[in-house]
């Protein structure tokens, strides 16, 4: 676990650099030195007198299973959402205050159908139906998948 | 669709898009820029839609409402899952806003959005039409922060 800082809670009054043991705090562009912080260390944590510093997981716990249907059902309106969104980017392109509706509404989309991943398996890029995918992709044929990126994904 | 796992490439730009957050949250600049990638890679990918006009997503919310998020809610009783629960009580009241500012638009046209701005919640996808941005999101909460304003 290393600490990482919040910039916009950040009211600099700066004790995280009067209690850091190895000097991490204290940096040229205003987030933590993560090489440099101490596995777990906290203190400047605890010191902040903001709330602005907090402890970043190197691993994180495995989320319970879902339930098929539920996967199906969240699955299902994820392509609705995306179906939705596609429409509107396509009249977002047209111009005038329809269009700023219709990019309004591409964006809304996006989140409703990124939220509905996160429920059905995605939520952490650790989480095993991740490898799964991009295994899927590693084997997918017929297009230019950046595949250095997605054997990279898989090694990290 | 089917093409790589069941998804459309619409979705798995989605499903990437979400990741980069999620990495972006757990200070992994790499992954988050590599996830990015893909998104924007799948993005181009999908193919673009001819659309008309907003009222042919009229259908569609219309599923959503009565099959989508039903369907989602009934599973995730039986299964006890709060968290997909969670995000169909979000979802379900968010699409029923697009149905309300779609209805709107119909009867108002250009009016509607000529002198208020448009806001996007960024945690639940909540549409404000308003003068300023909202102080907090009705639906779930979120701060004026999380609020994207459409340019």
């Amino acid at each position: 676990m290393h600490a990482a800082r919040n910039v916009a809670l950040c009211t600099k009054d700066c004790l995280c650099l009067f209690v850091c043991p190895s000097g991490a705090t204290d940096t040229e562009n205003g987030q933590i030195d993560f090489a440099k912080c101490l596995d777990g260390c906290r203190l400047c944590v605890d010191a902040c007198p903001s709330h602005a510093i907090y402890l970043v997981f190197d691993r994180y716990p495995e989320k319970p299973a879902k339930h098929d249907r539920v996967v199906s059902a969240l699955d299902a309106t994820t392509e609705s959402k995306v179906e939705q969104e596609r429409i509107c980017r396509t009249l977002a392109e047209q111009g005038g205050l329809e269009a700023k509706l219709a990019k309004a509404l591409a964006l809304s989309n996006r989140i409703l159908a990124e939220d509905c991943t996160r429920e059905s398996g995605f939520m952490l890029p650790q989480a095993p139906r991740v490898k799964t995918m991009l295994e899927s992709l590693q084997n997918r044929e017929g297009d230019a998948v950046p595949r250095e990126t997605v054997d990279s994904l898989l090694n990290s | 669709m089917d093409k790589s796992f069941g998804y459309s490439d619409g979705a798995l730009a989605a499903v990437s898009s979400n990741l980069a957050k999620a990495a972006e949250k757990q200070m992994r600049a790499t992954t988050a820029s590599e996830f990015t990638g893909l998104a924007t890679y799948f993005d181009k990918q999908e193919a673009k839609r001819s659309a008309e006009s907003l009222s042919q997503l009229l259908p569609l919310i219309t599923w959503d409402l009565e099959q989508g998020y039903t369907e989602i809610e009934r599973s995730a009783r039986d299964a006890h899952d709060r968290g997909a629960l969670r995000c169909m009580t979000w979802g379900k009241k968010v699409t029923a806003i697009h149905k309300s500012i779609l209805g709107r638009y119909e009867k108002q046209k250009d009016a509607l959005l000529e002198s208020s701005d448009l806001f996007v919640c960024e945690a639940c996808g909540f549409i404000a039409i308003a003068k300023q941005v909202p102080e907090l999101c009705p639906i779930c909460k979120a701060p004026s922060s999380r609020f994207v304003k459409i340019a």
